[in-house]
Formats: C-alpha cells, sequence, structure tokens
C-alpha cells in the first residue's frame, strides 16, 4: 500500500511536470500556448489597466527593482489589512500588533509562511482571503518571474531577460489561477470546506453543541499548495481534516507541491539542452530521495500525527513539503521520528531538492556554477558554462548566494541564545531538542519555508522582528544577486566549442549530486551535531 | 524621477490593485459560488444528518463522555487535536467495554467495526490511506441500529 501512494505520487507528480514543463517553457520564450488567442486576448487588457508595453524588455537591475517595489507594495497592503481587520468586513477580529503583522505580511511575501499566528483564532475571513490567498499568489509568481529572468539570461546571447510585469501577469493568470481553481474544486469534492461563514454550531450525537472554525479553505488550499506557500487557514495547517480530510487529499496535495519545481527542469530542458534539464532533474531527485529515504527509515508517531495518514503517508508529506521549501504540514513536528527532521533540514539547507516555486531551480543552477568551478580547478582547466567563461565576479556571485544562507541561519540563532530570546520561550534548560528548534525556525525562515515548531510561542517582538528581516534577507538577496549573475550572462559570447566539463549525463550528475551534500555538510555539520544528531 | 513613477510605481500599485481584485476577491468567490450550488454537504464541513438533526461534522472529532459510544483519541494526541478518526486496533480494544455498557454482542460491534474500515477504503480509493475508523460514523450506526439501546441520547442529540 505504502508503495502504491509513493508511486502514485512520483508518476503524478512528474507525469504532470511534463506536461506543465513544457507550458513554462513556452511562457518563457513567449512560444504558442494552448488557447493562445483568449490568453493573449485576456493578457492585453490587463497589460493596457496597467500601463505596460508587453515588448519592452528590462535590464537585470530594472527587473529587480520592479519586482521589489510591487513586492513592497503587496506586503504593505496586506500588512494594513492584518493591523486594521477589526474595521474590515467578513467576521472581524482584533487587529494583530505591530510586530506581528510586519513578521506575517514579510512571511506571506517571500513565499516563506511562517505563521507565529493561529489562522482560525486570530485572522478574520477577510484577512485570510483577501489579504493571505492574494498573497499566495503574488509570492510565488514573483519566484517563478525571477527564475523565468534567469533561465534568458543562458538562452542566448542578448535574448533580453523579459518585463516583470508581463511575466507576473501571465505567470497569475495563464499558469497559478487555472491550476489553483480546478485543484480547489477538487479538494471542495473530497471534502475541504468552502464558505464565507467563520463558524458552524452543530449538534452533537450526545446532545451537546460543537462550535467549529471554517472558511474558504478549499480556495486557500489549493495555492497553499501549488504555489510554494503552505501557510494553513488553521493552526494545524495540513493536519486539520478541513485542509486535508483524506488519504486522496493528501496524495493530491503532495503532487501539487511538487508539480512546479518539477517542471522546471524540464522547461529547462526544452530550451537549454535535454541533456543538461534531465541531469538537474535527476540531482533534484535523487536529494528528495535521500531525504525520503531518512524520513522512512524510521517510523513517526503515532502521537502528534494524524490516523487517515499514519507514518507513511505523514512522513511523504512533510519531506515533500520541506523538500520544496512549502513548509506545509500534515502532522505535528514533535510527532516525527529524528531520522525525518534531518531529512527536513537537509531539504531546508540545499533549497534545490527540488526546492521552492522558480527559486529552487535557480539555486540548483548557482549549484552547478560552483560545482564547475570546483572541478574546473581540480582538473586544471577554465571552468565554462553553456560555452561561456565563468568569470571570477561569476563565481563570488555563487558563493555570496550560497553563503547567504549559513550566515542567515547561524548568526540569529546564536543571537537568539546570546540575548535570552531562545530560553524566554523554550526555558532555561537548554537541551539538543530545544535547540533544534531556534536552529530549524531560522533555517525555515532563511530558506523561505515556513515549515516550524514553534508557531504561536514565538509570537514575541524578538521572534517577529528577527525572523521577518532573515526572511527578507533570503528572499531578495538571493534572487538579486541571481538575476545580477543572468544579467552578466546574457551580455557574454558564446563559443560552439565542446563543453570542457560536461554538464550532462551520469557522471556530472554523480558529481553535482556529491558537491550539493560536500557544500552542504561542511557548513551545517557541527550545528547539526549539536542538534538533531543528539536527538 | 519621472521616468521611476510611471515606469515603476505606477504599474507595480496597478498590477497590485489588479491581482488583489482577481485573486483575492473574484477566485475565492467563484469557488465559493461553485461549492456552495454544486458541492454544499462538502462546502459546509460535512455536516452529518441523523433523524434530522445535525449531530456533527464527518471531519472533526467531537466529545463523547458517555461509555456506551466509542471514543475518539486525546485531543493533543494527534496533529490536528481534533482527529475524527482512529486506528481499526484502537476500535476493537474499546468493544469489551462498549458491549458490557450496552449489551451488543461484541461481534456485532466488531462487525461495525469492519464495516466503517471498509467504508473508508473506498473514500481513500482503496489504496491511498491506511485503515482506519470514523468514530462519529460508526457511533452514528450504533445509534441506527440498536434505536432501543440509545433511546436516551437519541432524545436529547443534536443539542439546541
Amino acid at each position: 500500500m505504502d508503495n502504491v501512494i509513493l508511486l502514485t505520487v512520483l508518476v503524478g507528480s512528474l507525469g504532470l511536470a511534463v506536461i506543465f514543463g513544457r507550458y513554462i517553457a513556452r511562457m518563457i520564450v513567449y512560444e504558442k500556448r494552448p488557447l493562445e488567442k483568449t490568453l493573449g486576448r485576456v493578457e492585453n487588457g490587463f497589460y493596457k489597466i496597467i500601463g505596460v508595453d508587453r515588448y519592452e524588455q528590462m535590464t537585470w537591475k530594472q527587473y529587480f527593482l520592479a519586482l521589489t517595489v510591487t513586492n513592497v507594495i503587496a506586503a504593505g497592503f496586506l500588512m494594513a489589512v492584518l493591523l486594521y481587520q477589526n474595521t474590515l468586513p467578513l467576521s472581524p477580529k482584533p487587529g494583530l500588533s505591530l510586530d506581528l503583522a510586519f513578521n506575517t505580511a514579510a512571511s506571506f511575501v517571500t513565499n516563506t509562511n511562517l505563521q507565529h499566528y493561529a489562522g482560525d483564532q486570530q485572522l478574520s475571513i477577510f484577512s485570510q482571503m483577501v489579504g493571505l490567498i492574494f498573497m499566495m499568489f503574488v509570492a510565488p509568481a514573483s519566484g517563478i518571474a525571477a527564475a523565468f529572468a534567469f533561465i534568458r539570461g543562458f538562452i542566448r546571447k542578448e535574448f533580453g531577460l523579459g518585463n516583470f510585469y508581463v511575466d507576473f501577469t501571465r505567470i497569475v493568470i495563464t499558469l497559478l489561477l487555472p491550476i489553483s481553481f480546478f485543484a480547489a474544486l477538487l479538494l471542495l469534492f473530497l471534502g475541504t470546506p468552502q464558505t464565507l461563514d467563520s463558524t458552524i454550531t452543530v449538534g452533537t450525537l450526545q446532545g451537546g453543541n460543537q462550535t467549529i472554525t471554517i472558511g474558504p479553505v478549499a480556495a486557500m488550499e489549493s495555492i497553499k499548495e501549488l504555489g510554494s506557500n503552505g501557510g494553513g487557514f488553521f493552526g494545524a495547517n495540513s493536519a486539520h481534516p478541513f485542509e486535508n480530510p483524506t488519504g486522496v487529499s493528501n496524495v493530491f496535495e503532495i503532487i501539487l507541491m511538487l508539480v512546479i519545481p518539477l517542471s522546471f527542469p524540464i522547461a529547462y530542458a526544452h530550451l537549454i539542452g535535454r541533456g543538461r534539464g534531465i541531469s538537474i532533474l535527476v540531482t533534484m531527485l535523487i536529494g528528495f530521495g535521500v531525504m525520503l529515504a531518512l524520513g522512512l527509515s524510521e517510523s513517526s508517531g503515532p502521537t502528534g500525527l494524524e490516523t487517515r495518514f499514519g507514518s507513511f503517508g505523514s512522513t511523504l508529506f512533510q519531506e515533500s513539503s520541506v523538500a520544496t521549501n512549502t513548509g506545509a504540514a500534515n502532522a505535528a513536528l514533535t510527532g516525527m521520528s529524528p531520522n525525518a527532521v534531518i531529512g527536513l533540514f537537509l531539504g531546508m539547507f540545499v533549497q534545490a531538492i527540488p526546492g521552492a516555486d522558480g527559486t529552487g531551480m535557480m539555486m540548483m543552477i548557482v549549484f552547478v556554477v560552483l560545482t564547475l568551478f570546483l572541478v574546473g580547478l581540480m582538473v586544471g582547466k577554465t571552468p565554462e558554462f553553456m560555452s561561456m567563461k565563468i568569470n571570477p565576479k561569476d563565481v563570488k556571485l555563487a558563493a555570496f548566494v550560497f553563503l547567504i544562507h549559513p550566515a542567515l541561519i547561524l548568526i540569529p540563532s546564536v543571537l537568539a541564545y546570546t540575548t535570552e530570546n531562545a530560553q524566554a520561550i523554550l526555558g532555561e534548560q537548554t537541551t539538543p531538542a530545544t535547540f533544534n528548534q531556534v536552529l530549524y525556525e531560522y533555517s525555515s525562515a532563511s530558506a523561505n519555508n515556513g515549515s516550524d515548531y514553534l508557531g504561536t510561542a514565538a509570537n514575541t517582538p524578538f521572534w517577529n522582528w528577527s525572523t521577518a528581516w532573515v526572511m527578507i534577507l533570503g528572499r531578495y538577496a538571493p534572487i538579486g544577486l541571481m538575476l545580477a549573475i543572468a544579467g552578466s550572462f546574457t551580455l557574454r559570447d558564446r563559443k560552439e566549442v565542446v563543453e570542457p566539463i560536461k554538464t550532462s549525463g551520469f557522471l556530472f550528475v554523480g558529481v553535482l549530486s556529491v558537491m550539493v551534500f560536500v557544500l552542504t555538510a561542511l557548513t551545517f555539520f557541527p550545528f547539526l551535531a549539536m542538534g538533531p544528531f543528539s536527538m | 524621477m519621472r521616468t521611476l513613477k510611471s515606469k515603476v510605481f505606477s504599474p507595480a500599485i496597478r498590477i497590485v490593485i489588479l491581482m488583489i481584485v482577481t485573486t483575492g476577491v473574484a477566485y475565492p468567490l467563484l469557488v465559493t459560488t461553485i461549492g456552495q450550488t454544486m458541492m454544499p454537504y462538502q462546502s459546509n464541513g460535512s455536516q452529518v444528518v441523523l433523524n434530522g438533526k445535525v449531530v456533527g461534522s464527518d471531519l472533526i472529532a467531537q466529545n463523547f463522555n458517555s461509555t456506551k459510544f466509542f471514543q475518539p483519541r486525546n485531543s493533543t494526541d494527534s496533529g490536528s487535536g481534533v482527529d475524527p478518526d482512529i486506528t481499526p486496533a484502537s476500535a476493537i480494544s474499546q468493544i469489551p467495554a462498549i458491549s458490557s455498557a450496552t449489551g451488543i454482542p461484541a461481534n456485532a460491534l466488531k462487525t461495525l467495526v469492519d464495516l466503517d474500515v471498509a467504508r473508508n477504503r473506498e473514500t481513500n480509493a482503496l489504496v491511498l490511506a491506511p485503515d482506519y475508523v470514523n468514530v462519529l460514523n460508526i457511533n452514528v450506526e450504533l445509534v441506527k441500529q440498536y434505536p432501543g439501546v440509545y433511546a436516551q441520547e437519541a432524545s436529547m442529540m443534536g443539542g439546541s
């Protein structure tokens, strides 16, 4: 039975990734898509209102500026909604504190969805719907748009990185929205509720009354998984039966999380070379396979797990969720086995097996550049990527992208202890288990993952502000640097010669997988030894 | 400065407003409309009706303090705190107590457990979930099949 579930997930997500990979490739190079005429008409309507010329290209700086400004405005809107939800319609609740509202806005705009609040208790239907569902489209669309621009940098000389507003519109209207819509209907069919009421009161079999929190859950759940978001309508996230009612919905949600991240290497294969794309896909699957093997090596629960998922369904969901930087949870993390947690850390440290929508692919290409550089040094050849010389500046930028992540995890973790803010919420006695929770919190924030142990316990000013800034830096610094890399590659001459180090095939997959593992292990090993390895 | 305003801020503000309307308002309202008209049972929380009265949600655990009923897990034992299901082993372990409180033969209770497990298997395409028993459903079956035994409960059920 477990094997059938795993097979369904793999066949389902890879099958859909083949379809959507081809579609995404067409989006990247503006080729004709199915229903092109209709889609084009709708998009043109949007461009007219936005006031943008669809043929106008942006430099990497303009692209990054447009992305950042759009994100800041969207985050400002969400923050205002959360602060003043008491004055807004649809079952108003008290406004959030400034630090919690800032944390939540930063969390959702950066595609993280770390939640220091319980949605079912603290947010109004208006906040959940107009605030969060909206942001759950903005964040992944921004990440996917950045990846579009990044990949265009490698296609051919001066192909152009594209126009952010055009990409963003196309991604929301012709990719995320239609899939989310049909996925929401399927989730509804499987039992996820969808209403504007915030509670229902029902009688019970023994003659009492039971008040149940409800709302527009299906519409949120679909984009939550599809968009690598992960922020639950309920505090219990996908463990809650309204978010994830059955084993079927569990499998479907896992497929939704995996589909876009796995579509990217396939799109890459269409555009940059079949072997190269497939090699990246295989490397991603090897990393994901290691996470799964760790998670399944030891049984989890039953405490903290839902009966309808059991150990296998919970582990598969958790590992897939963290591997795709979605961060949704269908069980309490405290219920997961130590090995499963080590698998989760691996996913957050690498961020590219397969990683979040768009950014996972970019991160994997950064690993490719670093690998080519290191291997080039070993064999004494000038490193080249796609027939372009990799110069010292590219390597510096790529190394920066890689190093931001440990810095954003390790420095705040240490600060949380030295300022006693960790002890304040976890107890004076520091154990491997509590250290693990602190390390996990910042790993999750920096990776824009959103999975966490602390939840509402971390709703204190220190934790709200510190994780918010870690999320912001963990999102925009790498995207900016990666766009800079694309900006410099797009101007570079391509020589049609044989690559000194082939970027496809078994050998390259092997080297890349080992490099990803070695770089990650070297960076994080001391901290893993103090936390998860000692549990 | 002027180009920054017209090339960056103005399109950014407009695109955000458009997306709020499209993804934050139109999309969830459309899903709500379709759900409420075509799938009202699921849309409103899978409410279970017995003898014309709503007795709970199929998906949310409720407390049973009477020993005549199957009991759910303690709320803090699960991931959600409202896990509506128990394992078949847990259900079977409760049979002797329920049998002695109600006089219903143990093998009849075992049959009900098996039927509920089979029903849930169907819900999960036979293989996509481990076997489990939905506590509310099996208790509803008890009340339906043994109205005499549960006469007192049946008169109170459904709340106010």
